[in-house]
């Protein structure tokens, strides 16, 4: 099948022409073929249910006996079709969407195909701009079960898909879910879904982080028997130990933990795979499959003279969990971090934190190639953090057993022969000291599999990670699967997320029999909300909300929340502006019409182009259109809408109202005639119609009528 | 660092990379934005994520990628 076809359409697509040609002679032929027709189009445009499948089928097994070879062939044509893709027949079904956009009704919209955790973005936005939060958190809690922490850290890839994004800014998705969960947790409204019944069936999960607990919640859902083993004493993982209080408090991980908890899921802390139980032992205690979800929480070493010579000189994660468990003791009065991440950063605003009076960051390449979130930069920086650009770590220097100083080489960033990306070179002679007290690397981290050494036959791949199908997350052993930075190295809390769901429905599909599936899978569209209606200048003078945070003399001296959480009114203002990309496909047929059907080019929508956006501005199109309803009429998703209200025609794109002018109405019948500049623009095209200066103001009807009279007066009998 | 946050890229070739699987041709082509680079240790092996636009976000070998100018 060619790149972007889907299977559905196809078949539909290709059944819809043969009708239309008239190629089925037999009456009989003909009416199967329709039937045929209709549910596909149900299912391509997501109204079918789980019979339209079995229904199809055996409308085909008829279909084929027929003595019309025609109908022979089509029927068989889409029996091979639906047997080649019965999974994306059964996933548009399931799903509601169409990952390719073929069915343009089930086109998903950008930021959920981008989200790894395929969260139904416009729905739940919608329903923040709504108001109804709790609604919101149902909606986002199908598809993760961690939105407030979500809110709080996740590094957004939907943001970065947004299409909002092409006219101005994105829509702050991420904190429009932090809003809503926290409000839905206050009202007491934030609550699980609905379980299904229990399946006698045990898993384990090794690893508390996000990946496995997202496994976990997914799998208690499913009716699984879930226990977490961890070897920390709290659940989290990196979320708890390498993610700064300051980012997000430890009562939301808590509180998000606390309703898998009350899902059923069981965790055993304190207990480390390897040491203290072991994979038979565990299949002893009747767990048939294993999810292992370790992280990468070993440290690279800097791997420079001095490093191992003075208890001064430590690992960030080691630095951030030790923190984060408790143990908040100052590293020294000058700080050190080596590192341009976000780990690093991390590092440098907890020293601060502690106390320390100057901290510094080497990095070896420029503020442009740091890989540190540009937010979590600025905030550093406001913080007192200095950055050393250029700066590579020669050798830690000490006396008495104490670290006195970072040497450093400065560096110049040069293309190699041959090479295609400029690298950081040492200037000879050029090296200096920072002094310091300690010094913290955070050149990033690898898995430690030290503690799945008794799992033989599991697979590792050259970098140092966990080797699995990435779509079902199935190691080489079978029954076992893996996800989270264990298999991807250091990645987002939202891709770890993403890989516990899909290893959940891997296991469970393990466990029931059923063969995994050769894609990943589709996300879920939960809902097709009424549009927010927003007039166009408020849609484009609507600026992405600036988020508050908390004064400078507190962020240099407690843990306390950075970031204070937007206002109810910035988050409902903040909702309107999403352009509802579920609905609108972006597909540029209103724009096409408009301009070079109609000759009018009324719409400037410029963001329709993803590679190379122009200018949009909605408030043009009352400045030139003529609300003939041509766009609309030809927007295949319904996502442009024309209609009388009263006595005034709108038109709207996805809530947005574009336009809206007074009706003229007929002055004998008072039917409607359309607004003045319509009127206007047919006579000029046809110089027939009343023009709407002067003359009375006639239906064609009337007209006649009128006309007839006229005739009937003056000519002779 | 090859590859920056917010940098739009194509996928211009089916990486010789272990990390690069089947299902992953039909990327080829297409358009996407960087969501995630390369935070390890600045290294051109480090699998980079990728959001591409209509197919989802993936973690992909740097050689299967260009930057769109």
């Amino acid at each position: 099948m060619a790149e972007n076809t889907c299977p559905v359409y196809e078949a539909r697509i290709r059944l819809k022409e043969a009708l239309d040609a008239g190629e089925f002679k037999t009456p009989k032929g003909h009416r199967l073929a329709e039937e045929v027709h209709d549910l596909l189009f149900d299912i391509s445009w997501g109204r079918a249910g789980s019979e339209h499948l079995p229904a199809i089928e055996h409308l085909l097994m008829e279909w084929t006996s027929l003595a019309d070879p025609p109908s022979q062939q089509m029927a068989r044509f889409i029996r091979t079709t639906i047997d080649a893709d019965r999974e994306t027949f059964q996933s548009h079904i399931d799903t509601h969407n169409c990952a390719t956009g073929a069915c343009v009704k089930l086109a998903p919209a950008p930021c959920q195909m981008t989200c790894p955790a395929g969260l139904d973005i416009p729905t739940y936005v919608t329903l923040i701009g709504m108001g109804r939060d709790a609604e919101a958190i149902d909606v986002i809690r199908k598809d993760c079960p961690f939105p407030w922490v979500c809110g709080l850290v996740c590094t957004r890839p939907c943001e970065f898909m947004c299409v909002r994004g092409r006219m101005d800014e994105p829509v702050s998705i991420k904190f429009l879910k932090a809003f809503a969960a926290e409000r839905s947790m206050s009202t007491r409204l934030y609550r699980n879904p609905e379980k299904e019944p229990d399946k006698g069936q045990k898993v384990c999960i090794v690893g508390a982080g996000p990946a496995g607990l997202s496994c976990a919640y997914y799998l208690a859902l499913k009716g699984y028997g879930v226990t977490v083993i961890e070897a920390l004493p709290m659940a989290g993982g990196m979320i708890m130990v390498g993610i700064p209080r300051y980012r997000l408090p430890r009562e939301v991980i808590d509180r998000e933990v606390a309703m898998l908890e009350d899902l059923g899921v069981a965790f055993r802390f304190d207990t480390a795979f390897g040491k203290d139980v072991t994979l038979e032992g565990l299949k002893a205690e009747g767990f048939e499959a294993f999810f292992f979800a370790i992280g990468a929480h070993r440290s690279y070493k800097l791997n420079i003279p001095g490093e191992t010579d003075y208890p001064q000189v430590i690992e960030a994660v080691s630095f951030l969990k030790d923190v984060a468990l408790g143990r908040r003791h100052r590293p020294g009065r000058r700080v050190v971090i080596v590192g341009g991440g976000n780990v690093a950063i991390d590092a440098a605003r907890t020293s601060l934190r502690l106390g320390a009076e100057e901290v510094v960051m080497a990095y070896r390449r420029t503020r442009a190639e740091m890989p540190a979130d540009v937010e979590e930069v600025e905030q550093a920086e406001e913080e007192g953090v200095e950055i050393s650009f250029l700066t590579i770590p020669a050798q830690v220097i000490g006396r008495d057993g104490r670290v006195t100083a970072l040497r450093c080489i400065r560096a110049e960033m040069k293309e190699p022969e041959g090479g295609k990306r400029k690298v950081p070179v040492p200037i000879e002679g050029s090296d200096f000291d920072i002094e310091t007290d300690a010094v913290i690397s955070a050149i990033g981290q690898q898995v430690d599999h030290g503690c799945l050494a008794e799992l033989i036959g599991l697979k590792w791949t050259r970098r140092n990670t966990i080797e699995t199908n990435t779509v079902s997350m199935e190691t080489a052993i079978p029954g076992i699967f893996a996800a989270g930075d264990a298999v991807s190295g250091p990645a987002t809390v939202i891709e770890a997320i993403g890989g516990g769901k899909r290893a959940a429905l891997a296991i469970d599909r393990y466990l029931s029999g059923i063969p995994q599936p050769r894609s990943r899978p589709v996300p879920v569209r939960r809902g097709r909300m009424p549009f927010l209606e927003v007039p166009a200048t408020t849609k484009m003078i609507l600026k992405r909300a600036a988020m508050p945070v908390l004064n400078i003399d507190r962020r240099r001296t407690t843990f306390q929340q950075v970031e204070l959480g937007f206002t109810e009114n910035m988050v409902r203002e903040e909702a309107r502006r999403c352009l509802r990309c579920d609905v609108c496909i972006r597909c540029g047929k209103c724009v096409d019409i408009c301009r070079n059907k109609m000759g009018i080019d009324a719409l400037s929508m410029g963001y329709i182009d993803f590679d190379r956006p122009t200018p949009t501005d909605y408030r043009i199109t009352a400045e030139r259109c003529i609300l003939c309803g041509a766009c609309a009429a030809n927007c295949p998703t319904g996502a442009m809408h024309i209609e009388d209200r009263g006595d005034e025609r709108v038109l709207s794109l996805c809530g947005t109202l574009l336009n809206r002018q007074k009706l003229l109405f007929c002055q004998e019948c008072h039917a409607v005639l359309g607004t003045a500049r319509y009127l206007e623009f047919i006579r000029k095209q046809t110089a027939s119609a009343p023009s709407a200066i002067g003359a009375p103001l006639l239906c064609v009807a009337c007209q006649r009528k009128r006309h007839a009279g006229i005739h009937d007066e003056t000519t002779p009998v | 660092m090859a590859f920056h946050k917010g940098q739009k890229v194509e996928v211009f070739q089916r990486s010789q990379d272990e990390a690069w699987e089947a299902y992953m041709d039909e990327l080829i082509g297409r358009h996407g934005i960087i969501t995630d680079p390369d935070t390890v240790i600045n290294d051109p092996e480090s699998l980079v994520e990728v959001s591409i636009n209509g197919k989802g976000t993936f973690r992909l070998p740097q050689d299967c990628l260009r930057v769109l100018s």
